[in-house]
């Protein structure tokens, strides 16, 4: 695997910022990572390849999601108890996802991604 | 730790488990599982389900993305520019989110969802020309194994 990364991955300066500000926004409200929103962005907009966008997204989302919690900590909307039990379960999970990902084709994991919103959205519907 | 949550100590684990696989595997945060599985599954409200998914996303986030990084796939530019935006987005969200009562938050985050899904699902057209326009050179990762 190539370390560098195409022209079109490398981005232009404010459609990256906008995509930001959009995730951001959707990661305040709904508590989202807002990778939901900036990996297909990166990839039906800017070109990214979608592997590259996955990995990308992961990493804006720390900083956004830091944010997003300090906000509705000072609110007192943050159960601690639960957090610490779901970040115990998520750092054993996202390393298998992270390492899974890897072994896919940027084709398998754009069908993934679309499969996993469909399911999601089903079972918001049928609750 | 009340005796009613103790009974939610695995469900708990077994839902930042599969966020967690999902955060990695697919380069999201996982709340889009999270938040869902503690209103619908445990009875959390919509504004706590949602304060405590960014809290836990951040330790996953970032195992994920070194993890990302070392694979080489990570491009730093992109995500930091990303970043610019987002915690300035992020502000306006959460404090819009804040002002609003449960039961809304809950029907936009359900209308949300279905946005993206039928985004994603609907434009077969648009995958397949952005496919065709891309040249392999743009995209290294294009078509391998």
């Amino acid at each position: 695997m190539t370390v560098e990364s195409g022209a079109n991955e490398r981005g232009p300066l404010l459609p990256l910022v906008a995509v930001g500000a959009a995730a951001g926004l959707l990661s305040g409200m709904f508590g989202v990572g807002g990778g939901i929103l900036m990996v297909p962005a990166m990839v039906l907009l800017l070109g990214f390849g979608q592997g590259r966008a996955q990995a990308t997204s992961l990493a804006a989302i720390v900083p956004i999601a830091a944010v997003g919690a300090f906000v509705f900590g000072r609110a007192d909307n943050v159960d601690l108890v639960a957090a610490a039990l779901l970040a115990a379960g998520s750092l054993l999970g996202v390393q298998a996802g992270a390492r899974l990902m890897h072994r896919l084709s940027d084709d398998a994991l754009t069908r993934l991604f679309g499969m996993f919103l469909v399911v999601v959205a089903i079972t918001m519907l049928l609750s | 730790m009340s005796p009613e949550q103790l009974g939610e100590v695995v469900p708990l684990v077994l839902i930042g488990l599969s966020a967690g696989f999902l955060a990695g595997l697919l380069g999201i945060g996982g709340g889009v599982l999270m938040v869902p599985a503690m209103v619908l599954l445990l009875g959390f409200d919509q504004h706590v389900a949602q304060g405590t998914s960014l809290l836990v996303i951040i330790p996953a986030a970032l195992t994920g993305s070194f993890t990302h990084h070392r694979k080489g796939r990570l491009v730093l530019r992109g995500a930091a520019l990303v970043a610019a935006g987002g915690v300035i987005g992020a502000v306006l969200g959460s404090v819009f989110a804040l002002s609003i009562d449960d039961e809304l938050l809950q029907r936009l985050f359900a209308g949300f969802l279905l946005i993206v899904a039928a985004r994603i699902l609907l434009p077969k057209g648009l995958f397949g020309r952005d496919r065709a326009q891309r040249s392999p050179a743009a995209d290294p990762d294009a078509g391998s194994p």
